[in-house]
This record gives C-alpha cells, sequence and structure tokens, in this order.
C-alpha cells in the first residue's frame, strides 16, 4: 500500500513537471496564435494586441502557468484560443474516438499476435517460425506512413472500406443497428492499421518470452515427468513467460493515445491526433497543454498499472 | 423567474402574427420577403460538404478562421449583401437605402415582418444592437476596422421601428459594401450576455442549438466535435424563389470535418460530400479523369483574387543588429535590381509547374477575376533573361567568369527567400524562382519556415531578405486594401508602418489611395486605382506573379449550382441549391 | 558459425550501400536540382535493345519523350536513338569532395534524359535525388542516433549503477523527456537561427536536436543491462577489491552494454531516417532543392501523387531492402551476442 502510494505522488509531481515545462516550451516557439490575424489586411494590430491581452498572451509565463494551476485546481483545463472555448468537452469526445480506435486495434493486436508468437516459439526455427520471423521484419522495415497510405490508396481505388471520418453522412441516423455497423465498417480500416504496424513487435516479444520460458529448466523438468504437450504449454509456459508480456501490456495501454496518430491523421478517424497536430501548428497553447497532460497520465497510468498486475501476479515481486 | 413573461410574450405574438396575416395591422406588419431570382427547385433532402478543419466559433461578431465564417454566412444575414455572382450590392434584410448627397449619411429602411429563426421579429433595435457589439472595442470585432471610417466608429441610430440611419466621419465610396457580412444579431438573446460582459463566450461552437437565432436560411441543429457540424432550415427565412415558395430548399446542411484538401478530396471523390471549394490544380487533375464515372462535375472558374508575389525586405532595418541585411538593401533598393528579378522569373512555368495550367501569370495586384478594376493598361513584358542583364549591368552589377554575379563592390550577389513551409505552391514557386535566378547568376536559398517563425520575422524582427506570399483579399472594392497598399499600414509588408513615406513613390500611392476612398465617382476612382496598379508594376514593391484559378467541384445531383470567384465561392447562393 | 556469415554479409552490404551514397556525384546521372520543366513527372525511362524498326542494337538505348496534350502524358518520340554511353561525362561534381570531375558510370547525351526512377514535380530525376538523399539521411540517421545513445548510455548507466534516489530521479526524467511536446523545441531552434546557414546544416542540427532528446528509451534499455551486469560475480569481486566506481564501470559494466548499445544504434538509425518524414510534414524538413529520402517519402503525401504517378513509390520501395539490412545487422548481432558466453 505504501509502495502504491509512494507511486501516486510521484507520478503527480511527474505531471506537474511536464506540464510546467510543456508551457515552457510553446513560449520558447516564435509567435502565437494570433499570428495568421497579423497577415490579414482587414484586422489592424490593435485588435490583434485586445485579443492577445483578452487571454492574458501578454502576460508573462509564470504568471500564466499560475493561472492556469489554479483553473485546474476548479476543474477546468483552459480555453482554446481557437474556438474561445474550455477545452474539457472537445478533448473529452477526441479522446473517446482515439480510445474506441486504438482499443479495438489492440484488441486485434493481441488476438493476431498471441497465437502467432506461440505458434513460432513452439517449432521454433522451423518453417512458420521462419516465415513469420521474415514477415514481421519485412513489416518492420515499411515505414508506418507508407503503410497507412497503401490502405487508403485501397479503399480509394476499390471503395469496399470508407475514406475517412466514423459515419456515412447521407445514410446516417438510420436507427441502431444500421448505424452500428455503420461505425463498425468506418472502424475497421483504420484500427486494422494500428493494429498491422504494432503486431510484429508483439510477435516478437511474444516468441522471446515463450521460448525463454519454454528453455528453462522447470519446463524442461516437466517436459521429462511426461505432461502433455498443450497443458505443457498454457499451464505451465504462459504463466511463465507472462511477466514481460505484461510489461508489454503496460506499454499498450500507456501509449494508447499517442500511437494512433499518424494513422488517425492520414486515414481521417477524427481522434486526437489530427486536433494535436492542428493545435501545434496553430499554436492554441492550452489545447496543446491539455492534450500533452492527458496522454501523460496515460503513460504514467499505464506504467503504473503494468508494475500493479506484476505485482499482483509474480509473488517475487512483492517480496521486495 | 423570467421564463414566465418571455413565454407570455411568445404566446402573444404567435397569437397576433396569426391575426394579422390578413387584418395587417400596424404593429404587425405583413412579411415583406425577397424575391430570388431563382425559380425551380426541389424541396428537401440533404446536402453534405467536407470542410478542411472545424469552425471555431459560431460567434459571427468574432469569427474571423475560413471555416467559422462559411458555417455563420448560412446562419445569418446582412443588410445590404454583396451578389457574389455580380460583385456588385444588393438589397437583404434593408429593402432599401438612401445616401445624402455628400456621402456621409445612410438611411436604410428594413423589411417589415421578419422574424429571427426562433419566431422573434425582427426590428431596427436588433440593427442598433448588432452594431454596437460589432464596435464595441472591448469585444475586438475583426470586423471593427471597417466599420471606422475617417478615423471614427460609424454612428448608428434608430429613426423609427423599421428605420436605421448611419453616420460617417467621411465619405466613403464603397460605404455599400461595409455592410456584407455584418450579421444582425437577436438582441432578446444577446443584449443579457452583453451586458454581463460575457459576449466573448457566447455563441460557442457547443451551445445548445436554442440558444441561436439567426437571420440566415439555416439554423443550428447539431454539433459533433471532431466530426460534424448539422444545420437545418430555417422556417421564417425571408426569401421566397419566382413561384412563391419560400426558401431555402435544402431541409439540412451538413459540414463534415476531415484533417486535410486531401481527405476532401477523397470524400468528395467517394461520393461522401457534394461540394469541392477551392482545391489544387493537382487534384483537379485527378478528379477530371472519373468526372462522369463517379457524377460529378468540376468547374474551372478562373482567376480568384489572390495574388502571389515575391518582395524585398525595404524596411529601415538597423545595420549594427542586421548588418548583413542592411548591405544587401543596397541591391534591394535599386529599382533595376528589381526589375531584373522580375524580366527573369519565368512566369509561365509556374502557372504550368506549380498549377497544371491552372493559374494566370500577374504583373500586378489586381487580377482578371476583379473585373471591375483591373487595368488592362498595364504592360506584360515578356520573360527575358538578356533584358535582365541589362538591366543589372546598368546598376553596376557584373559576372564574374563562373557566372555569378556580383555587386559593383565585387560582393556575390546571394540572397535567400522565406517561404510558410505549410503552402506547398509557395515553396514550389520559390524552387522555380531559386533556378531561374541562377541564370543571372544569383544564388538563391530558400528557407521554408514554420508559419509563426515566418510571420514572426516578416513583421517583428524583419529578419529576412525576400518572400514569397500570397494575399487574397476579401473583397473586389480597393477599399479592402488599404492595409496594403498605405505606407502606415500593418500588411504594407515590404515595409510595414511607416510614420512618413519612406520614398516618393509609396507618397504617391498613399495620396491615390486616400482620394479613391471619399471619391464617390466611379470612373473617377477607377483611375485614381489604376495609377496604383502602374506604381506596383513600375516600381515592384512587390513582383506579381501568378493568381490561381478556382476550382470547385458538385455532385451531379445538386442542382442552382453557381460558383463565383468571390468568398464562399460555392456557398454563396446556399438558400437556393437543391438536391434531386 | 552462420550468424557470423549474416553479420559479415550486411555489414559488406551496409558498406558498399554507404559508398554508394557518399559517392552519389560520380553515381548518379544528374545532378539533384537539375531542372527539366518540359518533362515534370516522367515515368521512369525505358531502356530499349531493340528499336522500332525491329533492329538489334548491341548497346542498349532509350527514347525521348514528347508533351502529348491529348492525353496530359508523355508520348514516346521513336525518331531518334539515345544510346546508354559508359563512363560518360555529365554534370560536375566533387569527386571525395575535392577534385572536380563530370564522370558518371552510365548516362545518355543531350538532349535525351535517362530517368532511372522516373522525375519528380520539377523534372528532376529520381534516382540521382534518391542517391544524394541518401548522404544527408544517412548521415542525419548516425548523429542522432549516436547523440541519442551517447546521452542514454550515460543516463543509463548511471542509474542502473547507483540505483537508490539516483535511478528515480533519471528515471523520472526519462519519463518526462518522453511526454513533452519537443516540437516546439525545433521550431524554436529552426526560429533561432539565422539566414545564412546552408539548408543541409539547418537540417542537420534538428536532426542532432532530435537525437539529443531522444535518449531517454535506449536509457532504459541499458539501465536494465547494468542492473543485471552488476550483480555478476566478477563485478561483484572487483568492487571486493576495492576498485573505485570509475574502473569498474568502465572495466566491467559498459563492456556488458556493448551488445544492446549496437544493437539500438542499427535500430535507432532507419528510425531517425523515417522520423524525417514527420519533421517534413511538419516543415522542418531538410528544404528545397536539397533531396532526403524523407521528403522523397514525404511527397507520397500528396494524394494527387499517391494516386497518379506510380514510380513515385520506388523511393519507399528501395528503403526497405536499406532497412532490411540494418536491421538484419541487427539481429544477427543480437544471435552473436547470445551465442557468445560472456
Amino acid at each position: 500500500m505504501k509502495y502504491f502510494a509512494q507511486r501516486v505522488i510521484h507520478a503527480t509531481a511527474l505531471l506537474l513537471a511536464i506540464s510546467f515545462f510543456s508551457f515552457a516550451l510553446v513560449e520558447l516557439a516564435p509567435g502565437d496564435y494570433f499570428d495568421s490575424m497579423r497577415l490579414n489586411p482587414e484586422i489592424s494590430q490593435q485588435a490583434v494586441a485586445g485579443m492577445r491581452s483578452q487571454y492574458g498572451l501578454d502576460q508573462p509565463l509564470l504568471i500564466r502557468y499560475e493561472r492556469w494551476l489554479a483553473a485546474l485546481l476548479h476543474g477546468q483545463l483552459g480555453v482554446s484560443l481557437a474556438s474561445r472555448g474550455p477545452v474539457g468537452p472537445v478533448l473529452r469526445l477526441r479522446a473517446r474516438n482515439t480510445l474506441l480506435l486504438s482499443g479495438t486495434a489492440t484488441l486485434f493486436a493481441w488476438l493476431l499476435a498471441l497465437p502467432i508468437g506461440i505458434w513460432s516459439a513452439t517449432k521454433r526455427n522451423g518453417w512458420a517460425d521462419r516465415f513469420w520471423g521474415l514477415a514481421t521484419s519485412a513489416l518492420l522495415t515499411v515505414p508506418d506512413l507508407v503503410v497507412f497510405l497503401g490502405l487508403l490508396l485501397v479503399a480509394v481505388r476499390t471503395g469496399w472500406f470508407p475514406t475517412g471520418g466514423m459515419r456515412t453522412e447521407a445514410t446516417g441516423g438510420l436507427g441502431y443497428w444500421s448505424d452500428a455497423k455503420d461505425f463498425a465498417r468506418h472502424l475497421i480500416l483504420p484500427a486494422l492499421a494500428v493494429a498491422l504496424v504494432s503486431v510484429p513487435i508483439l510477435i516478437r516479444h511474444i516468441r522471446a518470452a515463450m521460448i525463454e520460458a519454454l528453455e528453462s529448466p522447470f519446463l524442461r523438468a516437466a517436459r521429462g515427468h511426461g505432461i502433455a504437450n498443450s497443458r505443457l504449454l498454457f499451464r505451465y509456459a504462459l504463466p511463465a513467460a507472462s511477466n514481460p508480456l505484461i510489461s508489454l501490456l503496460g506499454f499498450s495501454v500507456a501509449t494508447m493515445l499517442s500511437a494512433s496518430a499518424l494513422a488517425e491523421i492520414v486515414l481521417g478517424w477524427p481522434g486526437l491526433g489530427p486536433l494535436l497536430v492542428e493545435s501545434i501548428l496553430s499554436k492554441d497553447v492550452y489545447l496543446v497543454v491539455a492534450i500533452v497532460m492527458l496522454s501523460s497520465v496515460f503513460l504514467v497510468a499505464g506504467n503504473l498499472l503494468a508494475d500493479l498486475l506484476l505485482f499482483a501476479s509474480d509473488p517475487r515481486i512483492r517480496m521486495e | 423567474m423570467q421564463r414566465v413573461p418571455f413565454w407570455n410574450c411568445c404566446v402573444l405574438v404567435a397569437a397576433a402574427t396569426l391575426l394579422i396575416g390578413s387584418a395587417g395591422a400596424q404593429s404587425h406588419p405583413a412579411e415583406e420577403r425577397m424575391v430570388a431570382e431563382v425559380s425551380s427547385g426541389r424541396t428537401g433532402g440533404r446536402l453534405v460538404i467536407a470542410m478542411r478543419s472545424e469552425p471555431k466559433t459560431l460567434n459571427p461578431v468574432l469569427a474571423q478562421d475560413a471555416p467559422s465564417r462559411d458555417v455563420i454566412r448560412c446562419l445569418t444575414a446582412d443588410l445590404i449583401h454583396i451578389n457574389r455572382g455580380s460583385q456588385k450590392t444588393e438589397p437583404a434584410l434593408a429593402k432599401s437605402w438612401t445616401a445624402s448627397r455628400d456621402g456621409r449619411q445612410y438611411t436604410l429602411r428594413l423589411r417589415r415582418g421578419l422574424r429571427f429563426s426562433d419566431g422573434q421579429p425582427l426590428d431596427a433595435d436588433d440593427v442598433v444592437f448588432s452594431f454596437q457589439v460589432y464596435l464595441d472595442e472591448k469585444i475586438d470585432s475583426p470586423e471593427r476596422d471597417l466599420l471606422v471610417v475617417g478615423g471614427k466608429p460609424i454612428s448608428v441610430e434608430k429613426v423609427d421601428q423599421y428605420t436605421v440611419r448611419f453616420d460617417m466621419a467621411q465619405p466613403d465610396a464603397a460605404a455599400e459594401r461595409l455592410f456584407d457580412g455584418i450579421a444582425i444579431l437577436p438582441r432578446h438573446l444577446l443584449e443579457g450576455v452583453y451586458r454581463r460582459g460575457d459576449f466573448a463566450n457566447a455563441w460557442s461552437v457547443s451551445m445548445a442549438p436554442a440558444e441561436f437565432a439567426g437571420l440566415g436560411p439555416f439554423r443550428l441543429k447539431e454539433y459533433v466535435p471532431g466530426q460534424r457540424i448539422v444545420l437545418e432550415r430555417n422556417p421564417y427565412y425571408w426569401k421566397q424563389d419566382g413561384s412563391g415558395h419560400r426558401l431555402p430548399y435544402l431541409d439540412q446542411l451538413v459540414f463534415l470535418f476531415v484533417p486535410s484538401e486531401d481527405a476532401q478530396v477523397i470524400r468528395f471523390q467517394a461520393g461522401d460530400a457534394d461540394i469541392l471549394t477551392r482545391f489544387s490544380a493537382e487534384n483537379f487533375a485527378v478528379l477530371e479523369k472519373q468526372q462522369s464515372a463517379r457524377h460529378y462535375h468540376l468547374d474551372d472558374l478562373g482567376a480568384g483574387l489572390e495574388y502571389n508575389f515575391l518582395f524585398f525586405n525595404l524596411n529601415s532595418v538597423d545595420p549594427k543588429t542586421l548588418p548583413e541585411i542592411a548591405r544587401k538593401q543596397e541591391w534591394f533598393e535599386d529599382k533595376r535590381f528589381r526589375q531584373a528579378v522580375s524580366g527573369a522569373i519565368d512566369r509561365d512555368s509556374i502557372v504550368r509547374l506549380v498549377y497544371n495550367g491552372r493559374a494566370t501569370p500577374l504583373w500586378t495586384q489586381v487580377t482578371p477575376g476583379n473585373r471591375l478594376w483591373i487595368d488592362p493598361g498595364i504592360p506584360h513584358p515578356a520573360l527575358s533573361v538578356a533584358h535582365s542583364r541589362e538591366l543589372l549591368r546598368s546598376a553596376g552589377f557584373s559576372w564574374k567568369s563562373d557566372g555569378s554575379l556580383v555587386d559593383s563592390h565585387g560582393r556575390p550577389v546571394e540572397f535567400s527567400i522565406l517561404t510558410s513551409s505549410s503552402n506547398a505552391q509557395r515553396v514550389k514557386i520559390a524552387t522555380l524562382i531559386q533556378d531561374d535566378l541562377g541564370k543571372l547568376g544569383m544564388s538563391v536559398q530558400i528557407d521554408s519556415l514554420e508559419f509563426h517563425t515566418m510571420v514572426d520575422r516578416l513583421l517583428k524582427s524583419h529578419d529576412y531578405e525576400a518572400a514569397v506570399m500570397g494575399l487574397v483579399s476579401g473583397d473586389a472594392d480597393p477599399t479592402s486594401e488599404m492595409n496594403v497598399w498605405m505606407s502606415s499600414g500593418d500588411t504594407h509588408l515590404w515595409h510595414p508602418n511607416q510614420t512618413q513615406p519612406a520614398t516618393s513613390w509609396e507618397a504617391e500611392m498613399d495620396r491615390l489611395m486616400q482620394q479613391q476612398l471619399v471619391e464617390l465617382d466611379h470612373s473617377k476612382r477607377k483611375r485614381l486605382y489604376d495609377r496604383v496598379q502602374e506604381i506596383v508594376a513600375d516600381e515592384l514593391p512587390v513582383i506579381c506573379l501568378v493568381s490561381p484559378n478556382i476550382l470547385v467541384g458538385a455532385s451531379d445531383r445538386v442542382g442552382n449550382f453557381h460558383a463565383a470567384i468571390l468568398d464562399p465561392y460555392t456557398l454563396w447562393n446556399i438558400d437556393q441549391l437543391y438536391v434531386q | 558459425m552462420t550468424h557470423r556469415h549474416k553479420l559479415w554479409a550486411a555489414f559488406v552490404l551496409l558498406a558498399c550501400l554507404h559508398a554508394l551514397v557518399f559517392f552519389a556525384g560520380f553515381f548518379a546521372p544528374y545532378d539533384f536540382a537539375t531542372q527539366n520543366r518540359d518533362l515534370t513527372f516522367a515515368p521512369p525511362t525505358r531502356i530499349h535493345f531493340v528499336d522500332a524498326q525491329g533492329r538489334f542494337h548491341a548497346r542498349p538505348f532509350v527514347y525521348g519523350l514528347r508533351n502529348d496534350p491529348a492525353s496530359a502524358g508523355y508520348s514516346v518520340d521513336q525518331t531518334r536513338v539515345y544510346p546508354i554511353r559508359f563512363f560518360s561525362r555529365g554534370s560536375t561534381y566533387r569527386f571525395g569532395r575535392v577534385f572536380p570531375s563530370g564522370l558518371h558510370p552510365f548516362g545518355v547525351d543531350d538532349p535525351g534524359r535517362l530517368f532511372l526512377m522516373g522525375s519528380d514535380a520539377f523534372g528532376r530525376d529520381q534516382f540521382s535525388r534518391f542517391l544524394y538523399g541518401g548522404r544527408i539521411s544517412l548521415m542525419a540517421g548516425w548523429i542522432a542516433a549516436a547523440l541519442s545513445l551517447l546521452i542514454g548510455m550515460i543516463v543509463g548507466t548511471l542509474a542502473g549503477f547507483y540505483g537508490g534516489w539516483i535511478d528515480h530521479i533519471l528515471m523520472r526524467g526519462g519519463e518526462l523527456f518522453l511526454a513533452l511536446p519537443w516540437l516546439y523545441l525545433l521550431f524554436a531552434v529552426r526560429a533561432a537561427l539565422p539566414l545564412h546557414i546552408a539548408e543541409w546544416q539547418v537540417f542537420l542540427l534538428l536532426v542532432a536536436v532530435m537525437g539529443l532528446v531522444g535518449w531517454a528509451r535506449p536509457a532504459r534499455l541499458i539501465r536494465g543491462v547494468v542492473l543485471s551486469a552488476k550483480e555478476r560475480n566478477f563485478v561483484l569481486a572487483a568492487r571486493g577489491f576495492g576498485a573505485s566506481d570509475m574502473h569498474v564501470i568502465c572495466r566491467h559494466v559498459l563492456p556488458q552494454t556493448w551488445g544492446v548499445v549496437l544493437t539500438q544504434m542499427t535500430l535507432l538509425i532507419p528510425q531517425y531516417v523515417l522520423a524525417e518524414v514527420t519533421l517534413s510534414f511538419l516543415g522542418l524538413g531538410a528544404s528545397e532543392p536539397i533531396p532526403s529520402w524523407g521528403t522523397l517519402l514525404a511527397a507520397l503525401q500528396q494524394y494527387y501523387v499517391l494516386s497518379s504517378f506510380w514510380w513515385m513509390f520506388l523511393p519507399a520501395i528501395l528503403l526497405l531492402p536499406v532497412f532490411l539490412l540494418y536491421y538484419a545487422a541487427a539481429d544477427a548481432l543480437q544471435e552473436r551476442l547470445a551465442s557468445v558466453p560472456l
């Protein structure tokens, strides 16, 4: 319990540090959100200056940070300069979309990687292992961007998949069942894309962990005792290999908000990825900081989750 | 507490409306609808439009980004409107107006019996309130500057329930055009917020539809962040078609948010969106191939109002902080140098390589799309490296044996061109210029910077040598360009915010721009602005290069589709569009 | 033994690749900036042995292209034959960066053009740009990877070796580094640079900054290795004999990490080469006309390029074997280290 409390305190301190440095970094780069107005011949510099001061952009960094912290204590994440409205609601919806996508993708990836990884490990150096080894290295080498663009091109050319968004506008709202089907159709391509780029690494890790477990002395002993292969695999080897896999799962959770960003941008999924790029490029300060904070929370929580799971599953760690 | 009287009021008004239909009582006049010049259209259906980014606000007073304005235009209406098709003004909420002889006073008469989209009536108080908000210094509306004429804000006065008088400190030749885009706000909904000083937060995109009321053809139905905004027909809209049918034809209008132009094009190609506005010539070529197979058609409307140009840093920079640039300004300030550069740039190549031929070469800021203001007398000198070399030679430049250009002090002519990396076309233009000027022996480097960094250098630190930029006038009239051509202007890019015009030709431009502003006779104004164009073409403070054509597309099922070269290009007659 | 062969094969091939890229000026038939404004987006040039009259030529040749307004594309102009000349004279470059030379392994006479991988939006030879692009991309990859690893090694070793609060602070710092929006640092660095730095220097500098802030992941891995290394008997023994920390780290602990470091190096280089795609997406990539593999890939992001000109995919496809080589080297290294008893 004490261990847990300590971790939470550390995490909070870390998040505070992240928020401050995020502010500082945004400050470091020249210009602010209202720059695009400066080049508009129909808007005067006084108007721009007025807007800057209205949002406190003319204040020094420390004062703005202090105000932001004070607002945070009241549960407010600040305002988006672009929409001039609170950041919270926008963020919630986008984060939900991203979680839907990366959750599905993570599920896909694990469902695919577990059997393949175990299969490769049991048939070590056999043809299946070699085939999957080659396939995973090939997939690893293809840049993510090229994978996504390829999928997009397939969708455009064949018309099998929708080319972005979460539902078909012309037919939306026809009823619960058809809407759900429509949504699934939109989800499948981006989810596949995200899964495809994370699967090779998963397979490799699972294979390595399984091989280590299968070659450990206790399993050799078990095999020597004539325990059936399938029982050996699932009853003994898999639990033994679970530690690195749990860490890996924690990592999946930790990067849940950021891993799918590129896919979202290329394949037009309305998640956090496109929002982050847009806000970064337009220097929408509070929105940027809010998104960074949100993904940091996931990062920290994911690591914490992995530790807790390890804590629960492995008595040796509990000893420390 | 407050709700009860409010509802009572509504019921009263509704009852009164029913009564007056035939009676025509003084206080509740019959609706004076405007008749639009369309006769055919099918009622119903929904139109889907993909937008490049999400609208940021639905507050017409504060909106400044294009997507917000596009949506707001469908929700609100103005007193006098610029017809995008004819580029001329036409009555809107004001059915007629008169100007005083000195051009400083305008009296507008409103249509009677109009209602906001929530059913509340419109009268002069709403108009006075709207202008009060737009002119409020604390609100910082981006439109405010346009309503400040001769240094003083326009004064607005209610004459009677349906008449409003506007007074200006000096005559304004384009006064009628000022009213375009100034949305008339519902006083009954917004006055409370305004008095509380909370107007800046009113009408955000995430407001409840009941909080909104406007005079546009549509009203708000639903907003889903990151995905779409849905508008529905305004049952009280004040226009009808030739056969007496109340507009708009469409039941619903859906704006989809997509992350990029390419996504827009893909959605249009797949048939998920019905209208495509302003896209690149390359994408035009891609879409063109499937025009009939996929049931859409594309239009090339010719040059719009955007002009792209190259300019040199002519600011008075401090030789101590920026010695390198101060030294090079010796070249930049020489007219012959600028002329040599202009003469060596192959504009046709830019048209062909950057815009696939869908652009028009330019030698001045007014594009062929601006039919009322273009000066056909501006010379279009042919591309000539030899002539440019002659000009450079006469200005004291010479060439070394390896072909590189040096100035009279023997220093090599090298400079860099700034562009914004987010604009692929301008980076391409700069790349072509780099190659062209190489033929004169100039060594040009391209610095494509992130947008904010570029603005910082252009307007604040003045730490740049040359830049490629583009401007789009908001309107065809030269008054929208005052800030660009006045030497004191903020967007007088090559040397902004001068207290005294630095050169004699800038002084002349100042004088001409001031004169055309107050000159009420169009042909005299035209002559004044022609002279400005001549100065730009001769002195080359900005070397105008090219104006991209306005490219649009629409699904074959959209009727009454007549795109224009003025913003909002395709949606300006949204109340008349219909789907088959 | 096979590991060894694999390793050698990978290293030899990598060396060849680097030589090809280093001497791009020689191998590339054209300069990377030469524009052919009448031949934009020309498809790869077909190499023929038999001409239109059915005659066989011992020396391969190419035909010229003509603009075909009807199809908005090109048609082959069979009236003139341009034989391919080996060891021909072409655009000037500096051999080994010192001696000017115009010698190229192959080329065709003007006005013929030999575009092995087609041409881009300015009619520039994609093949030449690919070779030249490797120069800056590989250099950037090496620099960034080396910087990441150097800092990662220092931090990881300190954290792993000393443990306790040092470990704690360093690792939390690592998490901090993983979370921050570094793009703004890149924007800031780019903005602070004066105008007259050569484009490629700007680019290398930005990639170096990326490398500097990318130490957190390698640091974790190295820390893991150090943690187990410091429990090894000979390390414990050395400490027992009173060796100084510095001595133990340098003599006994660091050598244990080489495997991880080398493997990481081969993995990180391709990663940083690809990271450049993101950079150019955000406008921080190598600026025109300098080619880099990242900008060649970034061109594919434009829908019209993606959907109209298949040969623009060639750089992406050619990069696969390059990266595959790096990964193969990483694999072979890993297996070899696993099989060598420590």
